[in-house]
C-alpha cells in the first residue's frame, strides 16, 4: 500500500522557468488493485508515477509505503525500495540498445548480488512466459514494437517486484498489442502484483482490468481521486 | 560473496558495453597500447642495455692510465709499468695494445686489439660478427688491410666471436701484439695504455691520486667513471628518443582525454535507464570505472608485453640506430630479459591510473541524474 500526503513536486525551483507539476497530492493507492491515472499531457501523471515509485522526491510532503515512511531515505536506501518494490515500464521502452533482450531483461537485477547463472535463468523463464524464448539472444534494435514492449514488462519483472508502474504503455502500440498488455497486466494484477498506469487512453482506462480511475489536471487530483 | 557476484555482474555488463562500441574502443586500445609499447620498450631497452654493459665491465681492470700529449692520447712508455708496481696497495700492472682501423670500403670504424690467452699465431686475426658480417670474411678467410706504412697485409680469420659477445665485440679485430705493433707503427718499448688491479677497491681514489703525482702527463680512468659514462650515455639517448615520442604521447593524451572526459548522448541515455531501473549512483559509477581499468589494463598489459617482445627477442628493432649509436656495426644481440619491478610500477602510474580517473569525472556527472529524468525523455 502506498500513501501520498499533501505532495508538491515543483521543478526549476527559483528559476524563471519554475514550473509547479504537482499540487498538494493526498493518495491512497491499494496493494494488489489495478489503478489508472488518467489527465491530458501535462497534467503531472508521469510526475506521480515517479514519486510513487520512489525515482524522485517530492518538493513538499510525504510517501509512505507499507507504513514506512520513505520520502527522508537516502538516495542508497530509496534505491534499493525501488529496486525490491517496483517494476517500471515506460512509455518509449528504454531498452538498451546493442545488446540482447536477455540481458536487457537481467540488467536490473545485475546489482543485487544475485548468481549470474540463477539470474539468467529466471530472465529466460520470464521471456518464456512471454513467448519471446526464441528471441532471448536477439538484439533488442531488431524487435517488433510488441516484443520490444514485453521484453520491458519481462525487465519490469525480473526482481520480483509489488507493484508494477507502467507510463503511458499503449502510446506505440495498435489496438491487438494494446489488448495484449491489458492481458499480461490482468494475469499480473491477478497474481497479486498492484498495477498503476498513467495514460489518457480509453482502451486502458475503460477496461475490466481498472479497478479505479484516478483523474488528474494540472497537477491536482480531480473528483473521486482526491483523498478524503 | 554477494558483493563479488555483484561486480562480476556489473563487469560483464561493463565488457558488453564495450563491445557495443567496439570500432572506438579498440582504436583507443591500439593508440593507448602503443603509448605504452613505446614508453616501455625505452625503459627496457635503456635499463638492459646499461645492465648488459655494467655486467661486461665488471671484468675491465680497476683503473686505466693513458698518457696525454697536448690534451690528447698517446702512446705511454713500458717504463711507468715499474712506477706504477711501486705505488702500495697496486696488484697486476699490463700494458695493452690496442688501435682503430677505417675501412673505406664498408665505411665501418674497427676495434683492433692485442690478442690475450690463448695468443693468436702470427697473420691471423679473430674477428667480432659485425666485421665478419661487414667484411663478408668467415674463417679461413683471407682479408688485406692496410697498414700505417700504406701497404695492404692479409691476415687469416681463424676465429669470430660468438654472438653472446655481440655487444662488446661487434666491431673487433684481435691480432697478435706483434702483428699489431707491425701494422700500427707502434715502437716496441711503448703501449696504448697500461691497466692496474688494485687490491682494495677502497683505495681506488687514493691511488688515482698517486698516480697523477708520480706521472704528471698521465690520466688514471676509473671502472666506476667508465660506468657513469655508459649510464649518462644511455640516458642521454633514451631521453632523446622519449622526445623524439614525445608528440605521440602528447596526441595520444588529448584523444585519451577526449573520449574519457566526454560521453556521448547515448551512454548518457543508458546511464538514465541504468539509474531508473535500480542502480545506485555507486554501482553507475563503478560500471564506468570497470570499462576504463579494463581498456586501461588492455592496453597496459599488451603494451608492456609487445615491448618486452621487441626489446627482448627483437633487439629493439624500431629504434636500436638511435639507441645503439653504431652507424655501421649495428651489433645483433638477445638482451638478457629483465624487468625493475619499480620501473614497470611508474608506467602502470603514469598510464593505467590517470586514464582511470579521467573515466570517472565525466561519469559521475552524468551518474548523479535523476533516476526519474528518463521517464521525462
Amino acid at each position: 500500500m502506498v500513501e501520498l500526503k499533501h505532495i508538491t513536486k515543483i521543478f526549476n525551483r527559483n528559476r524563471p522557468d519554475e514550473f509547479t507539476a504537482l499540487e498538494d497530492v493526498s493518495l491512497l493507492v491499494e496493494a494488489r488493485k489495478a489503478t489508472v491515472f488518467k489527465g491530458p499531457s501535462g497534467s503531472g501523471k508521469t510526475t506521480l508515477l515517479s514519486i510513487i515509485g520512489a525515482m524522485a522526491k517530492p518538493t513538499s510532503g510525504r510517501v509512505f509505503l507499507d507504513g514506512r515512511e520513505i520520502t527522508s531515505l537516502p538516495e542508497r536506501f530509496l534505491t534499493e525500495v525501488r529496486r525490491r518494490t517496483f517494476g517500471f515500464i515506460f512509455q518509449q521502452f528504454h531498452l538498451i540498445r546493442g545488446i540482447s533482450a536477455l540481458e536487457n531483461v537481467m540488467l536490473p537485477a545485475y546489482t543485487t548480488g544475485e548468481k549470474h547463472a540463477a539470474l539468467r535463468d529466471r530472465a529466460l523463464r520470464l521471456l518464456d512466459l512471454f513467448g519471446l524464448a526464441a528471441k532471448a539472444r536477439s538484439r533488442v534494435e531488431w524487435l517488433s514494437g510488441g516484443e520490444a514492449q514485453r521484453v520491458t514488462i519481462a525487465r519490469a519483472l525480473v526482481n520480483d517486484p509489488a507493484v508494477v508502474i507502467a507510463d503511458e504503455p499503449t502510446a506505440h502500440l495498435d489496438t491487438k498489442l494494446s489488448k495484449d498488455f491489458l492481458g499480461i497486466m490482468a494475469q499480473l494484477n491477478a497474481e497479486g502484483k498492484t498495477i498503476l498506469i498513467a495514460s489518457h487512453d480509453p482502451l486502458v482506462y475503460e477496461s475490466a482490468l481498472v479497478d479505479r480511475v484516478v483523474e488528474m489536471r494540472d497537477g491536482r487530483l480531480r473528483g473521486s481521486g482526491q483523498a478524503a | 560473496m554477494s558483493l563479488l557476484e555483484r561486480h562480476r555482474n556489473i563487469i560483464d555488463f561493463a565488457l558488453s558495453s564495450l563491445g557495443r562500441r567496439w570500432k572506438k574502443n579498440i582504436a583507443l586500445t591500439l593508440v593507448y597500447a602503443f603509448t605504452v609499447f613505446t614508453l616501455a620498450s625505452v625503459i627496457f631497452f635503456t635499463e638492459a642495455v646499461k645492465r648488459e654493459a655494467r655486467a661486461v665491465l665488471q671484468g675491465a681492470p680497476e683503473i686505466v692510465v693513458q698518457r696525454l700529449m697536448a690534451g690528447r692520447h698517446d702512446l705511454i712508455p713500458a717504463v711507468y709499468i715499474d712506477t706504477l708496481k711501486k705505488i702500495t696497495g697496486v696488484g697486476q700492472v699490463k700494458g695493452r695494445l690496442w688501435g682503430y682501423y677505417y675501412e673505406p670500403s664498408t665505411g665501418a670504424n674497427y676495434t683492433v686489439v692485442a690478442s690475450g690467452n690463448p695468443p693468436l699465431e702470427p697473420g691471423t686475426i679473430a674477428v667480432g660478427q659485425g666485421v665478419s658480417r661487414t667484411l663478408h670474411a668467415a674463417e679461413g678467410d683471407l682479408i688485406p688491410l692496410k697498414g700505417a706504412d700504406g701497404a695492404y697485409v692479409s691476415f687469416e680469420v681463424t676465429r669470430v666471436f660468438s654472438h653472446a659477445s655481440e655487444l662488446v665485440s661487434a666491431d673487433l679485430i684481435e691480432m697478435p701484439a706483434g702483428d699489431l705493433r707491425a701494422f700500427f707503427g707502434i715502437p716496441e718499448g711503448f703501449y696504448t695504455d697500461l691497466t692496474l688491479k688494485v687490491r682494495n677497491e677502497k683505495e681506488l681514489v687514493v691511488v688515482a691520486d698517486k698516480i697523477r703525482r708520480l706521472l704528471p702527463d698521465t690520466r688514471p680512468i676509473l671502472r666506476d667513471e667508465i660506468l657513469r659514462t655508459y649510464d649518462s650515455l644511455f640516458d642521454w639517448r633514451s631521453g632523446l628518443l622519449l622526445v623524439i615520442f614525445a608528440g605521440a604521447v602528447a596526441a595520444f593524451i588529448i584523444f585519451a582525454w577526449d573520449k574519457a572526459t566526454s560521453l556521448s548522448m547515448e551512454e548518457r541515455r543508458e546511464m538514465g535507464v541504468l539509474k531508473a531501473v535500480g542502480w545506485e549512483t555507486s554501482e553507475v559509477i563503478a560500471m564506468k570505472s570497470w570499462e576504463g581499468v579494463i581498456i586501461s589494463l588492455t592496453a597496459f598489459f599488451g603494451g608492456t608485453l609487445f615491448a618486452y617482445v621487441h626489446v627482448f627477442f627483437s633487439s629493439a628493432l624500431l629504434f636500436e640506430p638511435v639507441l645503439k649509436g653504431w652507424a655501421v656495426l649495428y651489433p645483433r644481440f638477445q638482451l638478457v630479459p629483465h624487468i625493475d619491478p619499480y620501473q614497470v610500477l611508474a608506467l602502470f602510474f603514469l598510464t593505467v591510473v590517470p586514464y582511470t580517473v579521467a573515466t570517472v569525472i565525466p561519469s559521475w556527472n552524468a551518474a548523479t541524474v535523476d533516476p526519474d529524468s528518463i521517464m521525462r525523455l
